[in-house]
């Protein structure tokens, strides 16, 4: 008899709206942090230690945030991408909520941003444009585009992407509406390959730069994870069933060992990363999870998952967390 | 009889003993006089060893011995002298080696005659003796030699028959608990048979030396122990025996058969039955018989009709080894085809079918099966027009039973019979679930070896042991590599256990409905499956909350309910619908179930949803019946809320008191303070509502429904939920009357030809005796009581359904009790 799944930690509630976008920041001094934007354009700060909202930002003229993300080199900024199609940037220390910079992007598509700090104080980002098949990438500092990205053929919208840093320079892997993946070489602006995943479009991925391994998540049952190879050439490499199709976020814990889902049937589930095992369902939600997140801890047994849903709720799990 | 003749038998002797006196005998005499009346140790000695040199003498045994051997156990001095061995042994010797018979036949008449003595005693361990010492062989052999006893007289030879094969039985009637464990049946038959062998290996011997035997007598003897009854004793040591020498010996074979034949007539069928018992196999059973079945008329009536067709008590390995036993030669083949057109014609009588037993039927579906089993192709297509007819008729008349279980043969057989008739595209496939007698059923058609079990027995099981050795060990090697596999892949795999995830089922898209209304407009209209199984799930819970809601639109509800068809195969459907249905009427009883009685009759209705009426009905009436055991009712502090009917100044003054009393007393123990509480019957008031509405038009027919004709399924469903309905109302005031209009309606139907119709009355019969109060129902029965009695009586010696006999044997009881009860009341007054 396997033992039952555990409750969540604790649930945070009053966002509003739907959740749907987590980042946790936990990292330097202070107070461990969980920011989360909202259906209605607010953001969020949580305190994970008295699990209270210390302050809400509201930006984003009341549109949908889409997507946050902390600096890891300082803990007092903050970037956010909203429906009014544009990316601002938060100045937060000293109890300050100034917008210090802001971006248009033109693009009215759901695909969030990538993050890439590639030293301190300088940071890439790809964002979607006004093209909706096409990504961007700019210098954060100055807003200088360094390239743009559009693939060759018809791959219909871009639904998702991520940008990391290889030895050879800043590699970013995109998913497109026809379920195909493009590894691109950001240098160079070309792409390095292109694997067709799913039938259906790409809702989500994540890559594990150390292993050279991704999975990404579509609107069926399957979560299919693919391989880079020396030549930075995608491979297919195992797949894993779901009970219920839809997946709006996957992430893959820093340590490498699990990998979380956000489901549409409400549940989040837990794989383990090497090879897939289902390990865990994770019931809590009354509606559609939106977003999954791994806390930065240094600590492993503090680290948490945190959960967005659209029944408004946040929920916080300690899950795997004392290996 | 036996006494009478016996007597006779020594009268003669005796008087060719006076005759012989005279002459010869004189110093055989003279020696008998001294044993009668000396009582010097010397004489009497002498006496003796005068006699027992005479043993051998044919002179002396014939006419002399048996009054020799009277004188000596009648002799008083044998009880001063038994002391001295000499004497002892001279006593012994002259009844163990003189002529069996005479000796066998005083003994037994002398145990007969005398009571309770010393001399008893004595003539008991003289015959134990005789018995160990092989005597019966000596008598049975002397009876098989051609001219050895032939001069027997009918009369002696039929005496001496009777004795042998009564030996227990006489002995037990005067010995009683001291009946030496020799004499007893489990001792004597095998004994018995032990002799039979020995006689015939006996005769295999003379036969051999060119000496012509008569088993004549042994096949008496066998004849009359079985006819007694002890066919089982004998031939447990018998048959085995017989089977493994004539499986050596072709003489033994022939030995045997002549043996059989001999049998006399009137004791043939106990000898067959008997022997089919104890043999195994039909090859055993054809080397011992041969062709008799073929030769004797009545051993082919035993075997082709009287086992198969008449009784049911055998067991199937019988049944294989009689029709193994006539498929084995040609000539016995053509009553095999007889068989089966004779089963084939019981199996398809439809009033077989009503009025045997389930059982019986059962059995002969076996014997159906396994000719057909039996038969050669060429021989089938000889009697496919006779098969077919079987076939077509039998499966029809069974599929028209009540009764499942009937029904189901019916299926099997059919499939069966179809299988080997028919071309593989045109069988005939029923559905079913498969259980024990289906599938033994099913097994009788795989090819039955008539080859000889015991013989192949040992080699299969061992080849079948080593094989499954082999599978076993397979298995396992598979399994542990699979398991080391498995291993592998989890040394590889992350070391995080993975949690229970039996929860995570597939996601419904529609929410299920809230309101009563909501899910009643799901149910009427919608198309989508997804949400008439959410309804239908919480419907019972919705309207057992929402009393208010559902009564409502509870006759609305019941006719959407009762109008519900699974468009969707939903699971349980069923089952939910039926908890509504019963959560409506207990939630809203009279409107709902006037609304289920009305339409129990009315038209345009199928069976189905006339029994789920009568279900629900039951179900209802059994819930209502049950006194609530609600938690939140026992939860609820009941002394809290003050009723307005209580207000009148006693009560108010007695809880102020207790009220006082609760305060000032403190509980050592909390436990033990919640007692049973008395609730209101709810079913009580209303159980006439449920009831007489049913028996309002039963005898009116209408187009798509008759009750009184073809419908009788429903019928007995009726009579049955109407005893539900009586029982659950025990206790009632209305019960009487109930009782009474039931045992009326009953009375029209008691002779009803269908079984399961039969068994509702009979339920409803037992309902209505244990449910009414003793002195209602003696008036109520009053002129019909002893027809009543008669008629249970009548069903539960005759009837052939099981179910039936037993309930009517209950109801017997339950009058009787209640006749004693009202009868005694009287008597305690006076």
């Amino acid at each position: 008899m396997s033992r039952a799944p555990p409750d969540p930690l604790f649930i945070l509630r009053g966002s509003g709206s739907a959740v749907n976008s987590l980042s946790f920041c936990c990292g330097g001094d202070g107070p461990p942090f969980l920011y989360s934007g909202s259906g209605k354009g607010a953001i969020h700060l949580w305190n994970l230690t008295t699990r209270r909202a210390e302050r809400v930002l509201e930006s984003h003229a009341g549109s949908s945030v889409i997507w946050l993300q902390s600096f890891k080199d300082s803990r007092s900024r903050l970037i956010s991408q909203g429906r009014d199609m544009r990316l601002c940037v938060w100045d937060l220390s000293e109890d300050r909520s100034a917008v210090t910079d802001s971006l248009l992007t033109a693009s009215v598509g759901f695909c969030q941003c990538s993050l890439l700090e590639t030293r301190p104080g300088a940071a890439l980002l790809a964002h979607p444009t006004e093209h909706m098949e096409e990504v961007r990438v700019v210098e954060m500092r100055s807003w200088t585009p360094v390239c743009t990205l559009k693939p060759d053929l018809k791959l219909g919208m871009l639904m998702c992407m991520k940008m990391w840093q290889a030895d050879s320079g800043p590699v970013l892997c995109a998913g497109y509406e026809d379920g195909s993946l493009v590894l691109w070489d950001v240098s160079h602006r070309r792409p390095y390959s292109c694997l067709k995943a799913h039938p259906e479009p790409v809702m989500c991925l994540d890559v594990d730069v150390c292993k050279q391994k991704g999975i990404s998540g579509s609107s069926e049952k399957i979560l299919q994870s693919w391989t880079l190879d020396k030549q930075q050439n995608l491979q297919m490499h195992d797949s894993v069933q779901m009970t219920n199709p839809g997946v709006s976020q996957l992430c893959i814990r820093a340590d490498g060992k699990i990998l979380a889902t956000a489901g549409w049937d409400n549940n989040i589930r837990v794989f383990g990363w090497k090879k897939l095992k289902p390990l865990a369902v994770l019931q809590h939600h009354t509606d559609m999870v939106n977003s999954v997140a791994f806390s930065d801890h240094q600590d492993p047994p503090q680290r948490l998952l945190a959960a967005g849903s659209k029944d408004q709720r946040i929920s916080v799990w300690s899950i795997y967390s004392e290996s | 009889m036996r006494c009478c003749s016996s007597a006779a038998l020594i009268r003669y002797s005796k008087h060719q003993f006076r005759d012989v006196m005279g002459s010869a005998g004189t110093e055989v005499g003279s020696c008998l006089r001294t044993l009668s009346t000396s009582r010097d140790s010397a004489e009497i000695m002498h006496a003796l060893r005068t006699l027992t040199r005479n043993l051998e003498d044919g002179e002396f045994t014939r006419p002399h011995y048996t009054h020799a051997i009277q004188v000596l156990l009648s002799a008083h001095w044998f009880s001063r002298w038994c002391e001295d061995e000499e004497i002892k042994k001279l006593w012994d010797e002259m009844f163990l080696k003189g002529p069996p018979d005479q000796t066998l036949l005083l003994l037994l008449d002398t145990i007969s005659s005398t009571g309770e003595s010393a001399g008893l005693v004595r003539c008991a361990s003289v015959l134990e003796k005789f018995l160990s010492a092989g005597r019966l062989q000596v008598l049975l052999w002397s009876r098989c030699e051609v001219g050895g006893a032939c001069s027997d007289s009918p009369q002696l030879r039929e005496t001496v028959i009777g004795h042998l094969a009564a030996l227990p039985s006489i002995t037990c009637n005067h010995l009683h608990a001291n009946t030496p464990d020799a004499f007893l049946p489990q001792q004597y038959y095998p004994l018995l048979a032990a002799s039979i062998l020995d006689t015939l290996q006996k005769t295999c011997h003379a036969l051999r030396a060119g000496q012509d035997c008569s088993l004549g007598f042994v096949a008496q003897v066998l004849g009359k122990v079985c006819i007694q009854g002890y066919s089982s004793q004998i031939f447990e040591t018998l048959a085995p025996r017989l089977s493994s020498l004539t499986c050596v010996d072709p003489l033994w074979q022939r030995v045997t058969q002549r043996l059989l034949e001999k049998v006399p007539e009137r004791c043939t069928e106990c000898v067959i039955t008997g022997l089919m018992r104890s043999l195994s196999g039909a090859a055993a059973v054809s080397r011992l018989m041969g062709n008799l079945v073929v030769t004797n008329k009545k051993a082919q009536f035993v075997l082709t009709h009287k086992l198969l067709l008449q009784q049911y008590q055998h067991p199937t390995p019988l049944l294989k080894s009689v029709l193994g036993y006539l498929a084995l030669n040609l000539e016995r083949r053509t009553l095999l085809k007889q068989v089966l057109r004779s089963v084939c014609q019981v199996w398809c009588n439809s009033s077989a079918v009503k009025h045997t037993s389930v059982e019986q039927q059962l059995y002969v579906s076996k014997v159906l099966l396994l000719c057909v089993a039996l038969l050669h192709h060429s021989e089938i297509q000889e009697l496919r027009h006779e098969m077919l007819q079987c076939m077509l008729g039998g499966v029809q008349c069974r599929l028209d039973s009540n009764i499942e279980r009937i029904r189901r043969m019916g299926m099997v057989v059919g499939e069966c019979l179809s299988q080997k008739l028919d071309t593989p595209g045109s069988q005939l496939k029923f559905q079913y679930e498969p259980d024990e007698e289906i599938r033994e059923l099913k097994s009788l058609m795989e090819s039955p070896s008539v080859e000889d079990d015991e013989q192949h027995q040992p080699d299969t099981s061992t080849s079948l042991q080593a094989e499954s050795k082999a599978e076993g060990s397979a298995g396992q090697s598979a399994e542990s590599e699979a398991g080391r596999g498995s291993d592998s892949e989890l040394d590889s795999d992350d070391d995080l256990t993975p949690y229970d995830m039996s929860a995570d089922q597939e996601k419904k898209k529609s929410a299920p409905p809230h309101y009563v209304r909501d899910c009643l407009e799901a149910l009427m209209s919608s198309d989508d499956a997804e949400r008439v199984e959410l309804s239908l799930q919480v419907a019972e819970a919705l309207l057992r909350k929402n009393v208010k809601a559902t009564q409502e639109v509870s006759v609305q509800f019941s006719k959407v309910l009762l109008h519900l068809e699974d468009r969707y195969n939903t699971p349980h459907f069923h089952m939910l619908r039926q908890n509504a249905m019963v959560a409506l009427t207990v939630t809203d009883v009279k409107p709902v179930v006037d609304y289920w009685t009305t339409e129990f009759y009315s038209l345009n209705f199928n069976l189905r949803q006339r029994l789920d009426i009568l279900e629900v009905l039951a179900l209802s009436a059994q819930e209502l019946s049950e006194p609530i055991t609600n938690k939140h009712t026992g939860a609820q502090p009941i002394s809290a809320v003050t009723p307005q009917e209580q207000c009148d100044d006693i009560t108010h003054w007695r809880q102020i008191v207790e009220k006082r009393i609760q305060s000032k007393t403190r509980r050592i123990s909390k436990g033990g303070t919640q007692s049973v509480k008395a609730v209101p019957n709810r079913y009580a008031p209303v159980a006439g509502f449920f009831f007489f509405p049913l028996l309002r038009s039963y005898d009116r027919p209408q187009v798509t429904f008759d009750l009184l004709g073809s419908d009788h399924l429903v019928l007995g469903r009726l009579l049955h939920t109407l005893g539900l309905l009586m029982h659950l109302a025990i206790n009632a005031p209305v019960v009487s009357q109930m009782g009474r209009a039931l045992l009326d309606f009953v009375w029209t139907v008691r002779f009803h030809t269908d079984q399961m119709v039969r068994r509702g009355v009979m339920f409803a019969v037992c309902s209505v005796f244990l449910s009414m109060p003793a002195e209602n129902l003696l008036t109520e029965l009053g002129d019909d009581l002893m027809e009543t009695r008669a008629w249970l009586a009548d069903v539960a010696e005759n009837d052939c359904d099981a179910d039936c006999r037993s309930l009517a044997v209950q109801s017997l009881m339950l009058l009787d009790k209640n006749l004693k009860t009202q009868l005694k009341i009287p008597d305690m007054e006076t």
